[in-house]
Order: structure tokens, then C-alpha cells, then sequence
């Protein structure tokens, strides 16, 4: 049994797929390389297989991280692996590095930085950016199937800056994950227009540029350092 | 969305032919034909083939507010600029689909309209025995089987002008350009060298789920057993098999080209497949915990064969006895009877299947309310011979069809039974169906549409056309099919929804007068003598059954010919 840590990128349409789609077609390329997961014990065997933090649908992923456990060891080891997986995979799901761990991984993600263009110009968002980063709190409402709650974003959003870009502005921000849950993506985004009073309909691309996992040192699986 | 595993991509390939499936991606992606297509035209032609499907009704809306033509996947480009554009019609209810897709492309609807710049549009596939409802709409038909005639197509494409486009068309055997004059019927190509041909073996496949997630090989093509409401049986025809040593070696390299883990042995009859036991068992062993599923079988040659399979198989089974009593089968030439699907249906469970999936039609003619609910008396009892099998772990579920006659069958001159008798006939089914099976029934109100176009004449394309500019699409699903749209977009176009139309088949009445070529007879020559369709059906009134030419005599069916005849694996 061996395990290992996949390092890929998810961009082009492939941001589209939701994550259950990415997890599968990720299985179906390991399937397509000749690599066999394990399998769980249990009436419904499913593959030892996970992702270490769901990628919302429309968001772009540079630096994601998938755990999984092969049902054999591969002579070659991790470079075999990686060369055998990155032919099988499609186009918009790139494996860019694997590491073979001689025991099981846990992938617990501490925090998420991301990066959003949207076309407003970064002067109308720069002011709106700052009064978020200094108020106590913001509100704001969370839909979801299970009802509608109140998220304050400021208790899970760091490091919100804005640069001006081609055609717009680049919207940065941190995520933390905590306990009690996290802040989304589209949730941030929506909430600094709304602050800056920008139409409905503005065109934004969120792209996660890296993840923070607990207990993995910075630069693990060939990442470059995060921005702190 | 595109981007899937073995997408093909030529962008600076020539000529461009856009391959379409009318209905939702995740329907689309998963129709073997356009597989066949776009790996053969992309792989062993110059040509590049690109696909698009319907959009959704939110998407194809957000399209139009923000006029963004239909694209294809591959490589985003508006499908107008395509040189040849081909859909596979499947059945009647996807008919305005095409149109939803002609008008997103931006392509004129009617072919007459079409300049330069527009693609020929081709249309083919199942609903080609009669094509006239979708004549305004397409540049070409294509008659029948295409594989021995694409390459000839895809030449035919490569001609500078639109116009020397269609003419090349015109010369291929099997094409119908509406409008050339016919010296005679176009004949229904065949695919004479099915047998030697290799099955698709590295299909497209979708990231997104779709709603069959295997591998498809097909073994064989056509069916002789005759059941006489069955287009696809008389417009298949004749049997044709694939080596069972082709089937094994495609099935092994298909998975490793898709890492699916479920093979799916396709034909219209997989239990009358020649070497089907040492199929399943080869394909099974190639991978563990591999699946194998057999897609519609007959009760008789399955209740042999599943018994020799050994019990390492899963997947599911799937059963048409299609009536529930003794003279209904007669009459539809179902040479089935109780104790064969019993046998069969311990035979799907002993030999470790774990799904039994059953397929019945009502509204047949001659069918009375005894016959209906006999249907959930033979139901029953496959369930009960589950359980005693399988225990709990046993799946049944069945699916109710309503019949609709169709073109080029012994029952092209019956009546589709109404809306209401329909709507009846399935409420006295769910009053004793039995608990615990799973049943799905057929929307009586979309089979009035799939009736009236199945038999009509080209005047329908009126109604189609009145029918789409009424908001109708997508009308194979119930949440889009709406009875009074259709009944609205009838008014339009003065004409009725129930058959009594001129053009009808059945005006021709029930009197034996056979003298009147029914519409698309002057248009499609099906290779089926139409005298034997006919003597089917007296056959079918007295309850006399016809023979499956491969084991029993030749039933002179006419289809039989040089260049034309039945190929069996053993």
C-alpha cells in the first residue's frame, strides 16, 4: 500500500466542473494511467481517494492538493507515477507533482489565498477594500439548503488588497478556515462591489492561487512559498 | 463544456463537419453513433469533426440576450461556419430541438433560405425511415447506415461552394436532397462490412457524470426476430455479428482508453448474439471486479444463455417480454411465453446479475384492459422470482411504453390508441402494480406529438415549425413538454394533432386497400418489400407468428440482396 500526495492545477473549462466531477474524473485518470486505488472496506467499496479542499465551482486552481492510496506499489515510484498520470489526465486537470508518503496523508486545510480579476477599475474598489479591512465586522447572509444564516466574512477573511490590471483590477484575499467554517470565494467578491457599489453584473474570474494545509511545511510537493 | 478525455481537436483541419445530437449534453455524449462519427472522421480523415449539443433552455436564453452563436466544443467556433453540419435524429421528440439549435447557429431554418455562408445540413440516424416532417428544415438526408459512405460524405464536403457541396452530396448512395428530382425511391444504406469492422475503442468521455458511464461495444447489428411494432428491427436488418475475438481485444483496449469499469455488450437483441456466454465470460476476466451488462435482450435466447454464464457476473439485464398475456405476444410475434420468463428472469439472478430491468408497451392494437393488467401479474411474478433468488439484494424495475406506429413496420397502418385511452390504460396499471418494483411510464401526451409525426407526411413541418416558435423544445423532457403548445402551434399551421389528416397512414383505413403508397414510401425504400409488412400484419390480426431467419426459414422479408445479407459470427 502505498500513499501519496498529488499536487494539480484545475483551469480552462475544467474550473466549471464541480468537485465531486473533479474528484471522479481525477479517479478516472488514475483508472486511464493503469494505477489501481485502493478501495475501502465495507459494503460499498469507494477508492481511498480524496481532495484536500473543495475547489467551488468557477473557481481555477493553481496549487491543489489530492491525497489517494494505491492498491499496489509502482516500481518507478512517484516519477513513474506523476509521467503515467499527467498523460492520462485532460486537458484542464494538470498533475504537476506526486509524492510517495509511506504512510496515510491527512490534508487539513488551514487557509486559502485567492485572486479574483474583475473588471472595475481598482480605484473604485480600493476604497471599499480598505473600509472592509478595517470594520469590525461584515455581515452578511448565507443561503444554503439548509436555510439562511448570518457569516460575519470578517471573522474568516485576511489580507484583502486591491492592484490594478489590464482591463480591470486584481482582487487578493485570504481565506482562513476555521472550526466553525470558512468564507467563499464568490461571497467575498460580491460583497466588496457591493461596497463599492458596482452593477450587478460584473464580470470577475476567481483563481485559488494556494492552500495553507496543517502540518505541511511551506515548499512540500515543489509549491514556492506562500504569501504570508 | 468539452475538454473531455480522448476530445479530438484539428483546428487547422479541413473541412469542418459539426456533429450534433438534438438534446442536452449529458444525453448526447453518451449516443454511440455520433462516437462512431467523430472518432472515424477525426482519426481516419482529413476532415475535422466537432460536436455541439442543445443547450438548456437558461443557456440557449443567455445566448440569445447576449448573441453569442452556438460553438463548438472542440474549439469554440461558431457551428454556421462549418462546411457540412449533421444531426443524428434519434426520435420525433427531438425534432424541435433541431430548430432550437438551426436558430442559435444563426443558420436559416429552412433550407431554401441558406446562402453561402450558411453549412449544408444533413440530417440522419433512426428517424430516417421517415424523414418528411424534418424535410424543410434539412439541406440532405442521409439514408440508413453511414459508414460505408463517410468517407464519400466527408469528400463531398471538402467542395468549394455550398452549392458544389450538395451536388457532390447528391451522388452518394443513400443521400435524399429534398427538391432533386427521384428517379426512384433512396435505398437504405447498409453497412455490409459491420463484421470486419472494429468498435469504437476510444470514445469521448465526459468529465461531467452523463448518464451512462461505461464502455459500449457493439456486437452486433440488426434483428430478425420480427416483433412486428419494431422500427429498429425492420430498418436494421439483415443481422450482421462481430468476431467474438474482435469484441474481447476492443473491450480490453476501450478500458484502458477510458478507465471505465463497466462494459456494456450492445445490439438490438444481445442474447441472439452467436458467441454472447464466451463474451461475457472473456470480457469479464479482463479486469476484476469488471461489469458486464447486457442491454435489451429477448426473453427467449436469453433465458438460455444467461443460465450458461457462470454466477461471477453483475450489472444489470435487460428483459422485453412487452405484453403481458399469450395471444398479445402472438399478435406482436413475441415468441415468448410465461415459463420462458420465468426461466429467464431466474436465470438473469442464479447467474449473479443483480438488476432486472423489463420493458412493456401498451396500447397495441387489439389490446384489451385484461392485457394491461397482465402486465403487472408477469411483473409480479419476476419479482417474486428475484426475491427467492436474490433476496433483497434483487432490483426490478420496468418501463411502460405507450405504442406510437412507426414508417417501415407491419404496424405503420395501426392507430396510436389517444391521449386519454393512454392515460387510462396507465391508470388501471398503477392500481395493481405490484409494491416494491420501480415502474416509469411514458408520457401519453408527448406520444399524441410522437404519433402524429411518426406517420406523417412533410406537411408536418409546418407544425413543427409552429411548435417551436411557440416555445417548444426539449420536448422529450416532462418539464418542458407542453401538450397545449402543441395543440396551439397545431391551430397555427391548419392542421389536427390526431391522426384524420389526409396524408395519415391510417386514413387509408382499415380496409386492405394497401393500392396508396403511404407518404414517405415515394421518398424512402426501406429494402422491405412492403407486401411482406403488409402480410406481417394480417399475421399479426390472426395471431400467426413469423420466423427469426436465423434459425428458421427466410420469411422473404426482401432486404436480402448482392452486396446485402445476414453475417453471424458462427
Amino acid at each position: 500500500m502505498s500513499w501519496l500526495v498529488i499536487r494539480f492545477e484545475r483551469r480552462g473549462a475544467a474550473r466549471y466542473l464541480s468537485h465531486l466531477d473533479t474528484a471522479r474524473a481525477l479517479q478516472r485518470t488514475f483508472a486511464r494511467a493503469g494505477l489501481q486505488l485502493a478501495l475501502t472496506e465495507g459494503m460499498r467499496p469507494k477508492p481511498r481517494f480524496s481532495l484536500g479542499l473543495p475547489l467551488p465551482v468557477g473557481v481555477a486552481g493553481l496549487d491543489e492538493l489530492a491525497a489517494a492510496e494505491l492498491a499496489a506499489d509502482q516500481p518507478g515510484g512517484s516519477a513513474e507515477i506523476l509521467a503515467r498520470l499527467a498523460a492520462a489526465a485532460p486537458e484542464g486537470l494538470l498533475p504537476l507533482a506526486v509524492e510517495v508518503s509511506g504512510k496515510r496523508v491527512r490534508l487539513e486545510p488551514l487557509a486559502a489565498d485567492y485572486e479574483c480579476l474583475v473588471s472595475v477599475p481598482a480605484a473604485e474598489l480600493l476604497t471599499a477594500a480598505q473600509e472592509f479591512a478595517h470594520a469590525d465586522s461584515a455581515l452578511i447572509e448565507r443561503v444554503s439548503p439548509k436555510g439562511r444564516r448570518e457569516v460575519d466574512l470578517k471573522r474568516f477573511v485576511v489580507g484583502v488588497d486591491v492592484a490594478p490590471a489590464d482591463e480591470g483590477s486584481v482582487l487578493r484575499f485570504t481565506v482562513r478556515h476555521r472550526a466553525d467554517g470558512a468564507a467563499r470565494p464568490d461571497e467575498v467578491v460580491r460583497e466588496l462591489l457591493r461596497r463599492a457599489e458596482c452593477e450587478e453584473d460584473v464580470a470577475s474570474l476567481v483563481t485559488r492561487v494556494n492552500v495553507v494545509y496543517d502540518g505541511l511545511p511551506v515548499g512540500a510537493y515543489g509549491r514556492e512559498s506562500e504569501r504570508s | 463544456m468539452g475538454g473531455e478525455f480522448n476530445v479530438r481537436r484539428k483546428p487547422t483541419a479541413e473541412p469542418l463537419i459539426v456533429l450534433s445530437y438534438p438534446d442536452v449534453y449529458e444525453i448526447g455524449i453518451s449516443n454511440p453513433a455520433l462516437q462512431i462519427l467523430y472518432c472515424h472522421i477525426n482519426d481516419a480523415t482529413p476532415a475535422a469533426a466537432e460536436r455541439a449539443y442543445c443547450p438548456w433552455p437558461d443557456m440557449a436564453d443567455l445566448m440569445r440576450a447576449q448573441h453569442v452563436p452556438l460553438w463548438t466544443l472542440e474549439t469554440g467556433r461558431p457551428v454556421r461556419d462549418a462546411a457540412l453540419w449533421g444531426f443524428t435524429l434519434p426520435h420525433e421528440t427531438t425534432y424541435t430541438n433541431v430548430l432550437e439549435m438551426l436558430h442559435l447557429a444563426g443558420v436559416p431554418l429552412h433550407a431554401e433560405e441558406r446562402g453561402e455562408d450558411d453549412p449544408v445540413v444533413l440530417g440522419g440516424g433512426p428517424a430516417m425511415a421517415n424523414p418528411l416532417p424534418m424535410r424543410p428544415f434539412f439541406d440532405a438526408f442521409f439514408i440508413g447506415e453511414v459508414e460505408g459512405r463517410l468517407d464519400a460524405l466527408v469528400g463531398a464536403a471538402r467542395a468549394g461552394t455550398r452549392a458544389a457541396r450538395l451536388r457532390a452530396l447528391a451522388r452518394v448512395p443513400g443521400v435524399w436532397v429534398p427538391g432533386e428530382p427521384l428517379e426512384k425511391p433512396v435505398e437504405r444504406q447498409v453497412f455490409a462490412d459491420f463484421s470486419d469492422s472494429s468498435p469504437v475503442t476510444r470514445p469521448l468521455v465526459p468529465l461531467l457524470e452523463a448518464i451512462h458511464d461505461r464502455v459500449v461495444l457493439e456486437v452486433a447489428r440488426g434483428c430478425t426476430a420480427g416483433c412486428r411494432f419494431c422500427q429498429a428491427g425492420m430498418w436494421y436488418r439483415p443481422v450482421r455479428e462481430r468476431p467474438v475475438d474482435a469484441i474481447v481485444e476492443a473491450a480490453d483496449e476501450a478500458l484502458r482508453q477510458t478507465g471505465c469499469d463497466e462494459v456494456s455488450l450492445m445490439s438490438l437483441s444481445s442474447c441472439d448474439y452467436s458467441d454472447i456466454e464466451e463474451a461475457v465470460r472473456r470480457v469479464g476476466e479482463l479486469r476484476p471486479g469488471l461489469r458486464v451488462s447486457l442491454p435489451s435482450l429477448r426473453v427467449d435466447s436469453a433465458a438460455i444463455s444467461l443460465a450458461r454464464m457462470g454466477s461471477a457476473q453483475r450489472g444489470s439485464v435487460t428483459l422485453a417480454p412487452e405484453a403481458g398475456r399469450q395471444p398479445m405476444r402472438d399478435a406482436i410475434n413475441k415468441r415468448v411465453d410465461d415459463a420462458m420468463l420465468t426461466a429467464a428472469a431466474a436465470a438473469t439472478f442464479g447467474g449473479g446479475f443483480t438488476g432486472l430491468k423489463l420493458y412493456f408497451m401498451i396500447g397495441l392494437p387489439g389490446e384489451d384492459d385484461e392485457d394491461v393488467r397482465a402486465i403487472a401479474a408477469v411483473t409480479s411474478a419476476m419479482r417474486n422470482v428475484a426475491r427467492s433468488i436474490a433476496g433483497g439484494r434483487a432490483r426490478v424495475s420496468a418501463a411502460v411504453s405507450a405504442f406510437v406506429p412507426k414508417a417501415a413496420t407491419p404496424f405503420q397502418w395501426e392507430r396510436f390508441a389517444g391521449e386519454e385511452e393512454v392515460t387510462r390504460r396507465q391508470r388501471l396499471l398503477r392500481d395493481v402494480w405490484p409494491r416494491g418494483v420501480k415502474l416509469s411510464m411514458h408520457d401519453a401526451r408527448a406520444a399524441v406529438v410522437e404519433a402524429r409525426l411518426a406517420v406523417g407526411g412533410e406537411e408536418l413541418g409546418a407544425l413543427v415549425e409552429a411548435a417551436w416558435r411557440r416555445g417548444a423544445r426539449f420536448d422529450g423532457w416532462s418539464e418542458h413538454f407542453s401538450l397545449e403548445r402543441w395543440e396551439l402551434a397545431a391551430g397555427d399551421a391548419g392542421m389536427s394533432l390526431q391522426d384524420g389528416s389526409e396524408s395519415s397512414a391510417s386514413a387509408a383505413g382499415a380496409a386492405a386497400t394497401f393500392s396508396r403508397p403511404l407518404p414517405w414510401e415515394r421518398v424512402i425504400d426501406p429494402l422491405l418489400d412492403t407486401d411482406f409488412l403488409a402480410a406481417e400484419r394480417e399475421r399479426s390480426r390472426s395471431g400467426v407468428l413469423t420466423d427469426d431467419c436465423r434459425q428458421g426459414d427466410c420469411t422473404a422479408c426482401g432486404v436480402c440482396r448482392p452486396g446485402v445479407k445476414m453475417d453471424l459470427a458462427r
